[in-house]
């Protein structure tokens, strides 16, 4: 079907997206950056802080681009990143 | 045979006046009468009558004639008729010959009498020299695999595939989309019954999904096809689904996954997730990943949301495109078409203005499963319309879009839309802008009156622009009521185009797979407009529904239902015979340069290269002759259009006053085919030219080019498909080759060039062969006594006579 | 002529080659509604109907008025869902109706327009274009400046029946803002047209050029509605010399006809070299005192639209050696007047198409050459035209020693408060019924509200307005 999209979904405010809540563990980091290089949605970046072993841990860019997928958890060698869903009432 | 004495009858036919009115048919059968082995010449009212066809069978008996000469309409037209008649009398259909004297001669030279009766005598003066050359030969039996292959799963397609199934035949149904329905799935309700479009769809689609003849491939593009009639070979690419088919569609899968895009099928008015189902009805209920949208599209599982989310484990993956090869006898084509972008119009504002919608938008908002609930609102603030605007012939029947054809189906639609807000708002004031309003079928005109008791006011005038109302997004249209001779200007809250059909993107792909041609317009071509319309030129191909021209879904599923019938006959029979106008080889002659398996388009020759000689399948041949061509050895020619007999129609031509004649030799599919077109058409061009059929341009050796110059010919055309568009897939290409060769040869010699043209023409393009004519006329007029000769003096030398 | 045969349209129309397509109209309407002369002349002119009185019986149409209403817009074309072009189907008629001496329809047209427009010899002159068709000039403008004085005495005479009802502030006195002060002065309102300029006309006066409109005739035409009562301050710039805010409360309604004298910016190196120019001043120094000097010089021209062809001719007629038009599109897409482009290029105008500039080479500050790149045409943008995208590779240097810039006009519209609300491209948003724009009490109309148009567009626009602003002053009270 090759009509040109163009418009806003109708539903585009209705249909819900996981909100995400991303935990660093900085001090755990050791500064491998694979979080900030799998993310497919590109929600982390290095910070210029730096940690206790010495290395500048993740930062989040922006949450609310985060899908929760939870790749960075899965490739995380020291288990320094989560993701958690954010419970909302009300359809927040 | 070659001792017996040649006995030509010879008829001229008045074809009431379409001949007889311009050409004097008595004049040209006495003329034919004193022609070489011409035992009996006759001219007749109606030879194609049975009254005309009994007379030849009796002269056949009464005078042994053993060639049968008729010079009447087009052979494309009653040449199997005729050929029917003499092998009735018992006399071979291959010794039988037409001359075109009413396509190609009386219609197109209604005002000159003369010369158009000089011009009749000289085809049946070519048609009775090839005659006297022709030998008996018999058709060749290919077997009809008995599977068929349909292209396209939206009603057309559906129809045929339960058609054929139905009947017994395996059908492998292709479709692009994820899901079969094509446009009717997307529509509300459909007229002139107003009946709900996918509850009498969706049944017919289960019923694709549980035929057990019916062999569905959806998410697949059909990327090869070879073979002929009877025997293709297909290759179907199937794009992976990442889901098996143990899915349940509950739709778990869909409700995790964090990645939404616009659905394509509620014309992006609702959002869809990476893993979904295009609509609830779909067939197969396989749900299906989007790719460029899925996380995972680099290859890595980076989410797995879905997979965690599926009960059934059905999401994979590790699936990877497949190529499927299948072998089918026929092929139906019903790919559709597309709808006209409006944006391209800047007047109306679509793609600028919000509450400009397009018919197939309103569609999915009208519809109770659509994005907004079966509530017709306007984008700008989900409000209900109170004012609302159709606007008709959108894209349609316009020089400027390209598209000039009427789209068949946006006057109707509209009425129902209309009567589809009276229904749910009878308040809402409807106005429709039209120039002409076309309820032409069943119940159609009924539904138009209707509308208008309702209330739906029709002015006819289109508006010159759209200006929308910067505060109440509210739009005004500005045109002129041509009835009333007055400009209005009117506020709307909603604007509905009309937007019209038009040919698939990707016809062309289409096209050159399958051989096709296609019409101005860019739709595809029947074999013939009034009696083969479901018929490719194609042998074993037909088309249903859009693909073929615009129309609606009764006139799709009745042309599915009719090529269906169409395609079973074919594989009733379960064998089909071919013309005998394959290559035959003389031996001796032959080197075994192996160029003609070079230029064959389908492989039908190959060079053995161990036993040092060429070796031919009939059955693969497709007839073009381009192999007899290409030898250098005269070793090849082709049946029923040998070199003897095509150097006898040149003679003929060339006998007298060449130095004023044209010789074209012209494909039968497109070029010829466009001659005749320009005759039905009666388009009028000067009476010069003199045509010789060929298959395709693609026989037309250079020996005959040069005989023609040789024997004082003026001017030469070679005639044939566009590149790209050639019946016998690509063989036209060497005629371009040839030509260029033998433009080279005549620079170098000191001749005119421009006295050997090259056309390329479709069926369509009558017009353009007509123009060619008269530019050619003005070659002719230019050329001096002196320039021929000098022709003459090159091509002898050459061989050429 | 020799009686009996009928004239038929294929001999009016021999010599176009497009005759047979006007069988095609099938009657939409949308000529007559984009015409801003069936605007001006309401039910006398309708385009289409003349269209299809061609076809259907030419003799009569060669002796009406109706060929010669035509003022070679082009809007009509623009939009024809056939792409018939009427300008050039009505001019073969009008050709045909001179040759055949039957001039004496354009004769009675003149009075239509004395009373259909406040600007009648410029009208007459820039639009209607009678020399096109073979007609002397001295003796229309005879004619019309009769019918103007006996039409003056009697709108005065009307003027004086009313007493006065308002007033009205018009800024800008190009055609749109002072065919608004011809209307309302008639309705009996008091009209005061602020001019930035030092003489009224606006762009008649600053960018036509002179030999498409002399200055004397613009001067008679200005000065016959002086005599009507209507003031024009000029060097009067809003937003500077008096604030639109005071405009506003000092009169009972505004009309902004500032039209579109903003040069769009070519962003591109070079673009700052002496030598390049932009088009409407390139126009406007060729009417003042201080014209380019360009003999001999070789002249580039960027840009596919009237002002372009414009500048390119004036160049010619100035002297210089070699005019080139630059398009970057082809000539369909060309926006200008399909005829100019023609005339342009019998003049000696070159043009090449698909072609745009890269980047201006001076040698020191001066321009010498301009370094282009061919283009080719993609996919149909938001404008319905084939968007034209670079050839990489094709770049080529063509020697200039000056670079006329016609990339497009907007208007300058610093002074209005932001409550007006504008369009995607810079002009001003009315109501297309009242011409009134998102601000209560302002209108607008003529070349700020379309963009770069025709005289007879601001003037109908201008019609609009007025009765527009009359309406609402009567609300008001």
């Amino acid at each position: 079907m090759p009509e040109r999209l163009w418009r806003t979904p109708l539903d585009v405010e209705k249909i819900s997206r996981p909100k995400a809540e991303i935990y660093i563990l900085k001090d755990q980091c050791k500064g491998c950056g694979f979080c900030i290089h799998y993310c497919p949605k590109k929600v982390l970046e290095e910070s210029d802080e730096i940690n206790a072993r010495g290395v500048h841990p993740p930062r989040v860019v922006d949450e609310k681009n985060c899908v929760l997928c939870s790749f960075c958890t899965a490739v995380c060698p020291d288990f320094a990143i989560f993701v958690k869903e954010k419970q909302c009432k009300d359809g927040c | 045979m070659s001792r017996e004495e040649i006995r030509i009858g010879v008829y001229v036919c008045h074809c009431g006046l379409n001949i007889a009115g311009s050409v004097d048919c008595e004049e040209v059968a006495e003329f034919a009468s004193t022609l070489p082995h011409v035992v009996l010449a006759r001219d007749y009212r109606y030879t194609c009558s049975d009254q005309g066809q009994e007379l030849i069978k009796n002269d056949i008996r009464e005078y042994r004639l053993n060639r049968v000469v008729v010079a009447s309409c087009s052979p494309r037209l009653h040449e199997p008729t005729f050929r029917k008649a003499c092998e009735e009398a018992g006399l071979n259909k291959y010794l039988f010959e037409m001359a075109n004297i009413r396509e190609q001669c009386s219609w197109v030279h209604l005002h000159d009498r003369r010369a158009a009766t000089e011009k009749a005598k000289d085809l049946v003066k070519m048609a009775v020299a090839k005659a006297a050359l022709l030998k008996p030969a018999s058709d060749i039996e290919v077997p009809v695999i008995r599977k068929a292959l349909v292209i396209g799963g939206g009603v057309a397609g559906i129809q045929a595939a339960l058609d054929l199934a139905d009947t017994g035949y395996k059908v492998y149904l292709v479709e692009r989309e994820p899901s079969i329905g094509g446009m009717m799935a997307r529509l509300d309700k459909t007229f002139p019954t107003m009946d709900c479009s996918i509850c009498i769809l969706a049944p017919k689609m289960s019923d694709v999904g549980r035929h057990p003849n019916i062999e569905l491939l959806t998410n697949s593009e059909v990327i090869d096809v070879k073979g002929y009639i009877g025997n293709f070979r297909v290759k179907v690419l199937k794009k992976p689904r990442y889901v098996k088919k143990d899915c349940s569609a509950c739709g778990e899968c869909s409700k995790v996954c964090p990645m939404t895009a616009p659905n394509e099928f509620d014309a992006g008015l609702a959002l869809r997730h990476a893993i979904y189902t295009p609509f609830a009805q779909a067939v197969p209920s396989t749900y299906i990943v989007d790719m460029n949208l899925c996380l995972n599209k680099d290859g890595v599982i980076v989410c797995d949301r879905c997979i965690k989310a599926c009960e059934r484990q059905a999401i994979d993956f590790t699936m990877k495109p497949e190529a499927v090869e299948l072998e089918v006898g026929t092929i139906i084509v019903a790919t559709g078409a597309d709808v006209f972008d409006p944006s391209t119009l800047p007047q109306y504002g679509y793609g600028k203005y919000p509450n400009v919608i397009t018919s197939l938008e309103f569609e999915r908002l009208i519809n109770a499963g659509g994005p907004s609930g079966g509530r017709l609102i306007r984008p700008s603030d989900m409000k209900v319309p109170r004012r609302v605007a159709f606007i008709q012939c959108v894209g349609s029947r316009s020089n400027k879009t390209g598209r000039t054809y009427c789209s068949n189906v946006c006057c109707m639609n509209t009425i129902k839309d209309s009567l589809l807000i009276k229904e749910h708002w009878p308040e809402t004031e409807i106005y429709v802008f039209y120039v002409d309003i076309r309820a032409y079928g069943k119940g159609f005109e009924d539904l138009y009156k209707r509308a208008k008791k309702e209330g739906v006011i029709f002015i006819r005038g289109l508006p010159a622009e759209i200006i929308e109302d910067k505060k109440t997004r509210n739009l005004w249209l500005i045109g002129e009521n041509t009835l009333l001779k007055e400009p209005y200007k009117m506020e709307f809250d909603m604007v509905i185009l009309s937007v019209g059909l038009e040919p698939r993107k990707d016809s062309e792909i289409i096209q050159r797979l399958l051989t096709l041609s296609r019409t101005q317009d860019g739709f595809f071509m029947e074999a013939h407009p009034k009696l083969r319309p479901v018929d490719a030129a194609t042998g074993g191909i037909f088309f249903a529904g859009c693909a073929e021209s615009p129309k609606d879904i009764k006139d799709s599923v009745t042309q599915a239902s009719a090529a269906a019938a169409r395609a079973g006959i074919l594989m009733a029979k379960g064998k089909v015979t071919v013309e005998a106008i394959t290559p035959i080889l003389d031996v001796e002659k032959c080197k075994a340069c192996g160029l003609c398996a070079k230029v064959c388009p389908y492989n039908a020759i190959t060079l053995n290269k161990e036993l040092k000689r060429v070796e031919i399948v009939e059955a693969a041949c497709g007839g073009c002759g381009t192999c007899a061509a290409e030898c250098p050895s005269d070793a090849l020619t082709q049946n029923h259009f040998t070199d003897e007999q095509i150097i006898a129609q040149i003679d003929a031509v060339t006998e007298y006053d060449a130095d004023k004649k044209i010789v074209a030799f012209c494909c039968n599919w497109c070029a010829y085919a466009g001659a005749d077109f320009a005759g039905v058409s009666r388009m009028q061009y000067p009476p010069s030219v003199r045509i010789i059929r060929t298959m395709c341009s693609g026989r037309v050796a250079p020996k005959f080019v040069e005989r023609a110059f040789a024997r004082g010919a003026a001017a030469v055309l070679v005639a044939g498909c566009h590149p790209g568009d050639c019946h016998y897939i690509n063989a036209n290409y060497h005629t371009q080759r040839r030509v260029e060769r033998l433009w080279k040869k005549m620079e170098q010699n000191g001749l005119n060039k421009e006295r050997l043209q090259l056309l390329w023409a479709s069926a369509a393009e009558g017009e353009r062969f007509a123009s060619k004519i008269y530019e050619m006329q003005k070659i002719v007029e230019s050329i001096t006594p002196e320039e021929i000769e000098r022709a003459k003096k090159v091509f002898s030398k050459a061989g050429g006579a | 002529m020799s009686a009996g045969k009928p004239i038929t349209y294929r001999e009016v129309l021999a010599e176009y080659p497009d005759a047979e397509k006007i069988k095609f109209c099938f009657e939409c309407g949308i000529c007559t509604a984009s015409c801003p002369m069936a605007g001006l002349l309401k039910g006398e002119y309708n385009p289409r109907n003349v269209l299809e009185k061609i076809f259907l019986n030419v003799e009569d149409v060669l002796v009406s008025d109706e060929i010669w209403l035509c003022a070679w817009c082009y809007r009509c074309y623009k939009r024809c869902p056939q792409a018939l072009k009427p300008p050039e189907i009505f001019f073969h008629a009008k050709k045909f109706a001179v040759e055949t001496e039957r001039k004496q329809a354009f004769e009675n047209i003149i009075q239509k327009i004395v009373r259909a427009s406040p600007l009648p010899l410029v009208t007459i002159l820039a639009c209607f274009h009678p020399e096109r068709a073979g007609l002397g000039l001295d003796r229309i403008v005879k004619e019309a400046e009769k019918i103007r004085k006996e039409l003056l005495d009697e709108e005065k005479r009307a003027i004086k029946a009313e007493s006065i009802k308002g007033k009205v502030a018009v800024i800008g006195s190009g055609p749109a803002g002072l065919t608004v002060a011809h209307d309302l002065i008639l309705k009996g309102y008091e009209a005061t047209v602020f001019e930035a300029m030092k003489e009224p006309g606006g762009m008649l006066r600053k960018c036509l050029p002179a030999y498409r409109l002399p200055r004397e005739l613009l001067d008679m035409d200005i000065q016959a509605l002086k005599d009507l009562g209507v003031e024009i301050e000029t060097s009067v710039v809003v937003g500077k010399d008096v604030d639109f805010s005071s405009l506003r409360s000092r009169y009972d309604a505004v009309f902004i006809g500032v039209g579109a004298h903003k040069g769009q910016e070519l962003r591109i190196e070079g673009a700052g070299l002496k030598g390049v120019v932009h088009a409407l001043d390139f126009l406007c120094m060729f009417n003042s005192e201080k014209a380019l000097n360009v003999e001999d010089k070789r002249v580039a021209v960027i840009g596919g639209g009237n002002v372009a062809v414009d500048s390119a001719k004036t160049a010619l007629k100035c002297g210089a050696k070699e005019v080139t038009i630059f398009y970057r599109r082809s000539r369909e897409e060309m926006p200008a007047n399909p005829w100019e482009v023609k005339e342009a290029e019998d003049e000696g105008v070159k043009i090449e198409f698909l072609i745009s500039p890269k980047r201006i080479l001076g040698s020191g500050e001066n321009v010498s050459a301009v370094e282009f790149v061919r283009m080719k045409l993609g996919e149909l943008d938001e404008t319905g035209r084939r968007k034209p995208v670079p050839i990489e590779g094709s770049e080529f240097v063509k020697d200039a020693d000056m670079v006329i810039l016609a990339i497009g006009e907007a208007p300058d519209l610093s002074f209005i408060p932001k409550e007006i609300e504008l369009n995607e491209d810079g002009t001003i948003w009315v109501n297309p019924l009242t011409m009134e724009t998102t601000l209560k009490g302002v209108f607008a109309g003529g070349d700020a509200v379309t963009g770069p148009a025709s005289i007879v567009e601001a003037i109908y626009a201008g019609r609009m307005a007025a009765s527009s602003i009359d309406c609402y002053l009567r609300s008001l009270r």
